[in-house]
């Protein structure tokens, strides 16, 4: 399948279509950020800025502990919420969570819920539009990771991943820098399982 | 604008060599800042600028946020050592903060600031070597660097400078001309709907030479996009390991 990248501005549709990452102007659907365009005229964004939803599943770090609740560092220019209320188990500063978005306001204010606590790791930052592939189809991907690495990964809607300690870090980080770098071609698949297997 | 004893025009070409309606040398590449959210770099003729875009991120300070959409800000600034002499002193000078509103104003017309609201959006860039036509180049750059951060546009833009000297129309004024011509036009466009999103004028033309600059600005506008085009694409084609070169 032939793919090509295009700029925002570019005309894919005649008409009002249904698609993130596009506006309407002038009876057509236009692209707004950079993205690949294929045969059918489908758009998969290359670059965007994350903008949360309900029910995306978040990786964050406790910024700070309040009567009320917790505040979140989740890679947004606001931090979510955890109020206590909802969640059973305390946190401590620099903890980090798992958690699904409960609700997000119109000017972006988001509550937390299905709170996890992680053991000990590190995270790392990933472009939220390369996310998909870095899970890959049916978790093939992010499977695979787990299993040739030794130890537990998480990522989340937000672009933040968790590698826990007890895994391959060096391995794994220079497997998560390929992907990023090589996520809109063929192939991929294959080439991290041929890193991986060495 | 003292156009008498300056010779600009000999034998049909510029002082540079060049003919009327061709435009210097450009070299765009993005992503040459990994800590920005997108940033680029322009090589403009002896023209060099760096563009480094942030956000959507916490607006500071707090009360110049917008419920309803994202604040654009802009900050353009001169090197001292960016060659002009008359800006030799870095800082906020009546020039820059007439080009950072200039530009400001460019990229709040193309920017879909409603989808980030209480947020704010920093461009910043800067001149490291200067020759004439910065605000063109910087605006060249700046919508690079917010395509490379994935900030929603409506559009792609890109500026050139038209003008006349020596009664010849000029694309792509260099220093001496802007100084001593008779007139110059900076000019920004949209690429698909060719809207004029920036237009400043100095000096004296007619209706009929602004007609044609424009056609000429089109062309070299479109030449500009394309550049554009390919530096991202350089970009996202080539791998992790393969580092940017200065």
């Amino acid at each position: 399948m032939e793919k090509r990248i295009v700029l925002p501005g570019e005309r894919i549709a005649d008409g009002r279509i249904n698609a993130p990452n596009t506006y309407y102007r002038e009876n057509g659907t236009y692209t707004a950020v950079i993205g690949t365009l294929d045969n059918e005229n489908r758009f998969v964004p290359l670059e965007t800025a994350y903008k949360p939803f309900v029910g995306d599943t978040v990786i964050g770090m406790v910024l700070d502990v309040r009567h009320a609740g917790y505040e979140v560092d989740l890679n947004l220019p606001e931090g979510g919420f955890i109020p206590t209320r909802d969640t059973k188990i305390t946190l401590q500063l620099g903890d980090f969570v798992y958690c699904k978005i409960k609700s997000v306001n119109e000017v972006g204010d988001v509550d937390l819920g299905e709170v996890r606590r992680l053991p000990k790791g590190k995270i790392i930052e990933f472009p939220t539009s390369k996310v998909p592939r870095l899970i890959g189809r049916k978790s093939s991907m992010i499977n695979m990771l787990k299993e040739r690495a030794g130890g537990e990964i998480m990522v989340g809607n937000n672009g933040y991943v968790w590698i826990s300690e007890k895994s391959d870090i060096p391995l794994l980080l220079k497997a998560i820098g390929i992907i990023r770098a090589k996520a809109h071609k063929s192939g991929l698949t294959d080439e991290i399982a041929r890193l991986l297997e060495r | 604008m003292g156009g008498q004893n300056v010779q600009l025009i000999v034998d049909g070409k510029r002082l540079d060599g060049r003919k009327p309606d061709e435009m210097r040398n450009i070299r765009i590449e993005a992503g040459v800042i990994p800590e920005a959210d997108g940033s680029a770099f322009i090589e403009w003729g002896g023209n060099k600028i760096i563009c480094g875009v942030y956000g959507p991120r916490e607006c500071i300070p707090r009360h110049g946020a917008n419920p309803y959409k994202a604040t654009v800000k802009c900050r353009y600034m001169m090197s001292p050592f960016a060659s002009l002499d008359e800006h030799g002193r870095s800082g906020p000078s009546r020039r820059s903060n007439e080009l950072s509103k200039v530009i400001r104003e460019v990229f709040e017309n193309l920017i879909i600031a409603e989808k980030f609201p209480n947020t704010q959006i920093d461009i910043f860039i800067d001149v490291l070597q200067a020759e004439g036509g910065t605000r063109t180049a910087s605006v060249t750059a700046a919508a690079v660097a917010l395509v490379n951060a994935g900030i929603p546009m409506k559009d792609m833009v890109s500026a050139v400078a038209s003008g006349k000297a020596g009664d010849v129309l000029l694309v792509d004024l260099g220093k001496e001309e802007d100084n001593f011509g008779q007139s110059d036009m900076p000019i920004a466009m949209s690429h698909s709907d060719k809207n004029i999103q920036l237009l400043q004028m100095d000096g004296l033309l007619t209706k009929d030479e602004i007609a044609q600059m424009l056609d000429q600005v089109e062309k070299g506008c479109d030449e500009l996009n394309e550049k554009q085009a390919d530096a991202l694409k350089r970009f996202y084609e080539r791998g992790e390991e393969e580092k940017f070169e200065w």
